[in-house]
C-alpha cells in the first residue's frame, strides 16, 4: 500500500489569514464601510462531508453521462432545443429565455458594502445558509486585523448586501478564530412560519418545569463539536479503504493506451535507447 | 503510562511506554525503534529534511491498526519545524518538518514507524528534486522480478544520460530514483517522461512489466508505477522502518550489488532488516546521498 489517500478523510479548514495568492479564491473584492476598504477574497469555510461516487458502465467501468431526454419522442435532446419554462399550472408554462433571466440578474460587483452592524445573538441561526472565510489580500492585512479585533470584541457582525455569480446574497461578516467569516444569509422571505406547530393547548405545570430544567441542567457541556462525528461517513470510508486494499481498483477504458506515450521526440529517443539495450543484453 | 525524561540537544522530551512491543511477533519494542532511528539518524535525516512529512503512526504495533497523520500532531513541542502547505483542495495545513533529530525522535515516540515523504520540499511543493520508479510485483512476482526490471531500467536511463539509484522499498518492491534537483523540472515533466518510460517497458518487455495499475494486467508482472511522480503522493523515506512482521527497512543498494543479489535468485537477501541497514550503512557509506545534490535534466521533453 503507497501512503498516497485518495479516500476522503474528514477535514476541518482552518481560517487563514495568511497572504498566500494561491489560496484558492472563490471571489475577489474589497469589503468596506464608511471610508475604509480592505481587499480581500472570498474561500470555503466549510468541505461538505458527503461521500459521492460516480456511475459507472458495469461492462467496462465507463463514467456514465447525464442527458436531457424527450419521452414523446424517446429521444436525447440536444442543448440547442432546450428552453426553459415557469409551470403556473400542470402543462402550462411561461417561457423565459435567457436574456431575459440576464436583465433581471444583479450587475456584477466588487465590494462587500457593509450596511450597519447588528449584534450576531440577534441573527437566529434558522437564517444561516453557507459559511465562507474571508481572506486578505495584499496591503489589506493590517485594517483586516483591526476589523476582526474590534468585531470580536464587540461581538458585532456587519450586515451586507453582495453579488456572487447570479445573485444578490445578504450576508454577515463576523469574525472567527482571528479571521473574518462571511455567512450567507436567508431572506426573510425565505424562512417558513414556525408558530404553526405550536401546541395551541395544555398548561404547563411549574413542577414539570422546574424537573425539565434540573435535567437539562444535569445535561450541560460545552459546544464541543470535535465529540461528534459523520458515522456514516466514517464506515464508507472504512469501506473504502478495506475494498481498496483487497480488490483493487478498476479502471475506465482509455485512461491507459489510448492516450499518447508522450512527446515524439522523447518516445523516439527511448526507443532508440532500448533498441541499444537490447542488443547488449 | 510508562515515562522517561530525556534531553536532546538541550530540548527536553517525554518518551513514554517504551517497553511497549511494536513488532510483537519479533520482539522488537519502542526503545529498539527509537534506538534504530537513532542509529540510522545520520543517514535519514538529510532526505527528511525540509519535507512534508506524513506520519503512519502504529499506536498498538504493526498488528494492530494504524493511521495516516498529514497534518503536525496539535501538541507538538514549539521546536518542532513545522510548514504550512496548500493541499489540493485548497485548504492549508501544517505539516511537521523533521529536520533535526530531536524531531525524529518525537516522531518515533508517537510510534510513526513509517516516515513518509514527498518527493519536492514543503517551500518548493511544485518542484521534484527526483523522478522516481515504483516497482510493484504482482502476484506471483517478486522482489527479483523487480531487481530485473530495476536492472533494465537503470540501463535504459543511462543511455539518456540519466544516473539512477535504487533502494528496497522494505516491502517486496525497488523504488528506482532519477535525481534532478533543477527548479526548472516540473511534476508535470516527471509524470510525462516516467510515463513514456513506463510504456516503452510495456510493450518491449510485456511478460515481465506491465504499466497499469488494474490487477489482472499485474499477475506475475511488475507494475511499473509512474503515477508516484505527483505532488500529492509521497513515497516511504529512504532508511525508514517498515510495519511488517519484521522490521524490515527501505534501503538503498548499489548496481553492483543488485546485479550480484539478482544472480544468488534469493528474495529473502534483497529484504534488509534493521541491525543489517544499520551495520552496512555504517560500511558502505550514504550511497543515497547523490538523490539529493546531483543535478540532472530531463532530455528530449
Amino acid at each position: 500500500m503507497k501512503p498516497r489517500d485518495p479516500i476522503p478523510a474528514p477535514s476541518k479548514p482552518l481560517p487563514s489569514t495568511g497572504n498566500d495568492m494561491t489560496e484558492q479564491a472563490i471571489w475577489n473584492g474589497t469589503i468596506s464601510f464608511s471610508l475604509v476598504a480592505i481587499p480581500v477574497r472570498l474561500v470555503k469555510a466549510v468541505e461538505p462531508g458527503r461521500v459521492s461516487f460516480r456511475m459507472l458502465h458495469s461492462k467496462d467501468y465507463s463514467t456514465l453521462a447525464r442527458k436531457m431526454s424527450c419521452p414523446e419522442e424517446d429521444k436525447i435532446v440536444p442543448p440547442e432545443e432546450i428552453i426553459r419554462g415557469y409551470e403556473i399550472v400542470p402543462g402550462k408554462y411561461i417561457l423565459v429565455t435567457d436574456e431575459e433571466l440576464e436583465s433581471v440578474s444583479p450587475e456584477r460587483s466588487r465590494t462587500i458594502e457593509i450596511i450597519e452592524f447588528i449584534d450576531m445573538d440577534e441573527v437566529d441561526p434558522v437564517y444561516y445558509d453557507h459559511p465562507y472565510y474571508l481572506v486578505p489580500s495584499k496591503g489589506g492585512e493590517k485594517a483586516y486585523r483591526l476589523l476582526v479585533e474590534v468585531m470580536r470584541r464587540t461581538n458585532k457582525a456587519g450586515l451586507a448586501k453582495f453579488v456572487m455569480g447570479e445573485r444578490e446574497y445578504l450576508v454577515a461578516v463576523k469574525s472567527y478564530e482571528g479571521a473574518l467569516a462571511l455567512i450567507t444569509l436567508h431572506y426573510s422571505e425565505e424562512i417558513l412560519p414556525g408558530d404553526d406547530f405550536q401546541p395551541k393547548d395544555g398548561k404547563v405545570e411549574a413542577e414539570d418545569k422546574k424537573r425539565i430544567k434540573k435535567s437539562i441542567n444535569k445535561m450541560m457541556s460545552g459546544f464541543n463539536p470535535g465529540k461528534y462525528s459523520d458515522i456514516r461517513r466514517e464506515k464508507i470510508t472504512d469501506l473504502l479503504r478495506n475494498k481498496a486494499k483487497k480488490n483493487g481498483v478498476v479502471e475506465a477504458p482509455g485512461t491507459g493506451e489510448e492516450e499518447s506515450e508522450g512527446p515524439a521526440d522523447l518516445v523516439a529517443a527511448l526507443q532508440e535507447s532500448m533498441r541499444k539495450v537490447k542488443r547488449k543484453r | 503510562m510508562n515515562r522517561r525524561a530525556v534531553r536532546i540537544s538541550g530540548r527536553r522530551l517525554s518518551l513514554t511506554n517504551l517497553e511497549k512491543d511494536l513488532y510483537p511477533s519479533y520482539g522488537f519494542t519502542k526503545a529498539h525503534v527509537m534506538e534504530y532511528y537513532l542509529l540510522i539518524s545520520k543517514f535519514i535525516l538529510p532526505h527528511l529534511k525540509d519535507r512534508a512529512l506524513t506520519l503512519k503512526r502504529y499506536p498498538e504495533g504493526v498488528e494492530k491498526d494504524f493511521f495516516f497523520e498529514k497534518r503536525c500532531p496539535y501538541h507538538h513541542p514549539s521546536w518542532v519545524k513545522t510548514a504550512d502547505i496548500r493541499r489540493d483542495k485548497g485548504d492549508r495545513m501544517t505539516v511537521c518538518l523533521v529536520n533535526n533529530l530531536e524531531t525524529l525522535m518525537w516522531v518515533e515516540n508517537l510510534a510513526s514507524l513509517e516516515l513518509h515523504v514527498p518527493l519536492a520540499r514543503a517551500a518548493t511543493p511544485e518542484t521534484p528534486d527526483s523522478m522516481v520508479f515504483d516497482l510493484d510485483p504482482g502476484e506471483q512476482a517478486n522482489i527479483l522480478s523487480c531487481a530485473r526490471v530495476a536492472l533494465i531500467l537503470r540501463e535504459l536511463l543511462s543511455e539518456l544520460r540519466l544516473a539512477s539509484y535504487v533502494k528496497t522499498s522494505g516491502k517486496k518492491g525497488l523504488h528506482v530514483y532519477i535525481p534532478l534537483n533543477r527548479k526548472q523540472t516540473t511534476f508535470e515533466d516527471t509524470r510525462k517522461f516516467s510515463k513514456a518510460v513506463a510504456s516503452i517497458m510495456q510493450k518491449n518487455y510485456p511478460e515481465l512489466v506491465t504499466a497499469k495499475m488494474a490487477k489482472e494486467y499485474r499477475k506475475a508482472r511488475v507494475f511499473i508505477n509512474w503515477s508516484q511522480n505527483s505532488a500529492s503522493k509521497t513515497m516511504i523515506c529512504v532508511y525508514s522502518l517498515r510495519a511488517r512482521e519484521k522490521p524490515m527497512v527501505s534501503f538503498p543498494l548499489g548496481w553492483q550489488e543488485l546485479e550480484k543479489l539478482a544472480r544468488l535468485n534469493d528474495p529473502e537477501k534483497l529484504h534488509i532488516t534493521h541491525s543489517k541497514a544499520v551495520r552496512r550503512a555504517e560500511k558502505q557509506g550514504e550511497i543515497f546521498r547523490d538523490v539529493l545534490t546531483k543535478k540532472q535534466e530531463l532530455p528530449h521533453l
